[in-house]
This record gives structure tokens, C-alpha cells and sequence, in this order.
């Protein structure tokens, strides 16, 4: 029931019928059965459409081949609509379990970059307890004589003796 | 007496069908014969090329083929026919959209040119049908995909509305809202029909 009416049929239930009557409101299908200049409105459209149809089919060009058969037998779809969708389902499973397990050991760029900067802080506390330590626990002078460390033992003959001075070359070579 | 032959060939189907199940390929040739023009126009329709619409055919019929055991109810045969072939042809129409952008070829006169290699008709007869199916291609043209599809189905392959809804897995509701909406669009090419009326009397 598409449209009420009260005279003639409108444009859009003109089309209505020619698709289906059915589709028209009980007051339009009874006005369609008495109404002549209503009835041929639609009667020439569904015509031109049904003619217009023939047309087409007799335009076409006969079909010149002919259907060859696969040498097949048709084949039975239930064992093979049965298995295939099972294995299917299983590969997709797997997949899924791959993909989902890559997928926490992955680590996002953000993750990577928070990751980095708690490394340089832990290596940045090492280092100041690293320090605190020597400051608290200083090495003894004896260590320092061995070592040389702070002067000791560095004096100028020393130095002289490893490094011999500009002077002291010339002299070597007049003697050669 | 029309419903009594529907009845009879709807029977005739059935049994066949029920036969070419069981291997009986005879019956699977009785088969295409019935419907192989239904089909091949039904190509047609929607590419404009014999060449292609006989491929489709024949692609049409072996896929039936293969799918005739997964069939459970044999007086659906038609609509499985009808309804891979629409398929079958949009693929192609697809398939053509892809290759016109590539080769940018001109299909139309192409396709125009391989379907009336075979007519045996006289040139202003040719012509006279060149024009006719360039009126239909913008005629169409001017529909959307679904209008275009049930508008086909309905008045070129001549189905009905119950037949169409189970050819596109859609509702009766839902085909006669397109056929509607294809026809308010038709509608407006009545000069289109008027010629065609002046040319048939």
C-alpha cells in the first residue's frame, strides 16, 4: 500500500503498477480497474517495456559455440566442503596464536624510548654510587707511592731520563 | 494451458537435474540446451560482445557443473544458473574497468565490430542495431548497479520479481524498490520508447 489517491493515478503509482498492483493503496488498484485513461497510462508503459525487452533479445547475435563439458564428473561437495573449511579454520587459528604472541614480544617506539631512559638512569646511578665510593673510601699514600699517582716518584730527573731534551740530542750526535 | 507447460518443464528440470547428480552427463547437455540462448543473451546484455558473452556461457555452464552436487534443492537450478552468471559477468565487468584504465582501449567499437561478424544481415540492419544497443548502453548507463541488474532481469531476460529475489539473494521488497527507482529514471527516455514504437509499426 504505497500511495493514497483521490483522482487520476500520479506518475509514481503509475510505475507501481506496471512493477506490481499489489503495491498500490485499495483506493488507486480501484480507481486503475475503472479508469481507462489510467489503465492504458499504464498499459502503454509495461507495453513499451515488454517491447523494448523483445527488441533487445532480437538484437543479439546468435550464439555461435557450443557448451563443452569438463570431462569431470560433478563433484561431490560435501567431502570436500567439509575438510577444506576445517583446515582453513585451524591455519587461520595459528595464525592468529603467531601473530598474537609476535605481537607481546614486539616493542613499540614509545616502549623502546622508555626503556632507554630508565638503562641511562640505572647506569647514571652506578656511576654516582661509583664516586661516593672512592670519596668515602680514599686509597692509602702507600698505594699512591706505588702507583705515582698524585707526583710521587714523577720528578725532573725522571722525566729527563724518559724524554732527554733537545740539548742532549745534539750533544749525542756530536759524539757519532 | 501456460501454467500447465511451466509446471511440466519445471518437472522436466528437476528430473534432469536429479540425473546429471548422478553423473548422467547426457542430461547435463539436455540441460544446457534449455537455457544456453537464456544465458548467452543474459551475457550479452550486460557486455555488449559476442565473444564474451560465449566465453560466459561456457564458463557459466562448467561452474554449474561443478556445483550441481552442492545443490539441495534441484528446482532452484535455474536461479543457481542465473545467479553465477550475473556474477560471472561482473567479474568481467570488473575485469574490463581494470584493463580499460590500463590499455585505455576503445571497447565499444571493438565490441561492436566482433558481434556482427556473424550476422547475416544487410548494413542498414547493422546499423540499425548499432544504434539501438548504443541507446541501451546510455539508457543503462544512467541507472545504478542494482537498478541496472533488476531492471536487466526483469524486462530483457524477462524474470519475475520472485525469480530476480533469488537470483540477487535479496528480498522482493528490496527488488521492486530498484525496479522502481530504475524506472522513474527510464521514464524520462520515453522518446527512446516512442521511436521504438513508431519503428516496430
Amino acid at each position: 500500500m504505497k500511495y493514497q489517491t483521490t483522482g487520476h493515478l500520479r506518475d509514481e503509482q503509475i510505475i507501481w503498477a506496471v512493477i506490481d498492483k499489489q503495491e498500490l493503496s485499495g483506493e488507486a488498484r480501484q480507481h486503475l480497474q475503472v479508469c481507462e485513461a489510467c489503465n492504458i497510462k499504464v498499459e502503454q508503459f509495461s507495453g513499451d517495456l515488454q517491447d523494448f525487452g523483445r527488441e533487445a533479445r532480437q538484437a543479439v547475435p546468435p550464439f555461435s559455440g557450443t557448451v563443452k563439458l569438463p570431462a569431470a564428473k560433478p563433484s561431490m561437495g560435501s567431502h570436500y566442503g567439509g575438510w577444506l573449511p576445517f583446515f582453513g579454520a585451524v591455519a587461520m587459528a595459528g595464525l592468529l596464536m603467531f601473530f598474537y604472541f609476535m605481537g607481546m614480544q614486539t616493542v613499540t617506539p614509545i616502549q623502546y624510548t622508555m626503556l632507554q631512559q630508565q638503562e641511562n638512569l640505572l647506569e647514571d646511578e652506578a656511576l654516582m654510587r661509583e664516586i661516593s665510593e672512592m670519596v668515602e673510601y680514599p686509597l692509602s699514600d702507600d698505594i699512591y707511592r706505588i702507583t705515582g699517582e698524585n707526583g710521587a716518584g714523577y720528578d725532573d730527573d725522571f722525566l729527563d731520563f724518559i724524554v732527554p731534551g733537545m740539548q742532549d740530542d745534539s750533544q749525542s750526535e756530536l759524539f757519532i | 494451458m501456460k501454467t500447465v507447460d511451466n509446471k511440466d518443464m519445471s518437472l522436466k528440470i528437476v528430473t534432469l537435474v536429479e540425473n546429471a547428480r548422478n553423473g548422467n552427463r547426457l542430461s547435463f547437455h539436455e540441460l544446457v540446451s534449455l537455457f544456453q540462448e537464456d544465458i548467452y543473451r543474459l551475457a550479452y546484455f550486460r557486455t555488449f560482445s559476442q565473444m564474451d558473452a560465449e566465453d560466459l556461457t561456457q564458463d557459466v555452464f562448467e561452474q554449474a557443473y561443478r556445483k550441481l552436487a552442492t545443490l539441495n534443492e534441484p528446482r532452484r537450478f535455474r536461479a543457481l544458473l542465473y545467479s553465477i552468471a550475473v556474477n560471472r559477468c561482473n567479474d568481467l565487468l570488473r575485469k574490463r574497468k581494470y584493463t580499460a584504465l590500463l590499455h585505455r582501449r576503445n571497447t565499444e567499437e571493438q565490441d561492436f565490430s566482433t558481434s556482427d561478424k556473424n550476422m547475416n544481415s544487410c548494413y542498414g540492419d547493422r546499423i540499425d542495431k548499432k544504434t539501438f544497443w548504443k541507446q541501451v548502453k546510455l539508457m543503462l548507463g544512467k541507472l545504478s548497479t542494482m537498478e541496472r541488474e533488476v531492471f536487466t532481469l526483469r524486462f530483457m531476460d524477462h524474470r519475475n520479481i520472485n525469480e530476480i529475489a533469488s537470483i540477487l539473494g535479496k528480498n522482493e521488497s528490496t527488488v521492486k524498490t530498484h525496479l522502481y527507482r530504475a524506472l522513474n529514471k527510464i521514464r524520462a527516455h520515453a522518446e527512446f520508447f516512442k521511436e521504438h514504437r513508431e519503428l516496430i509499426s
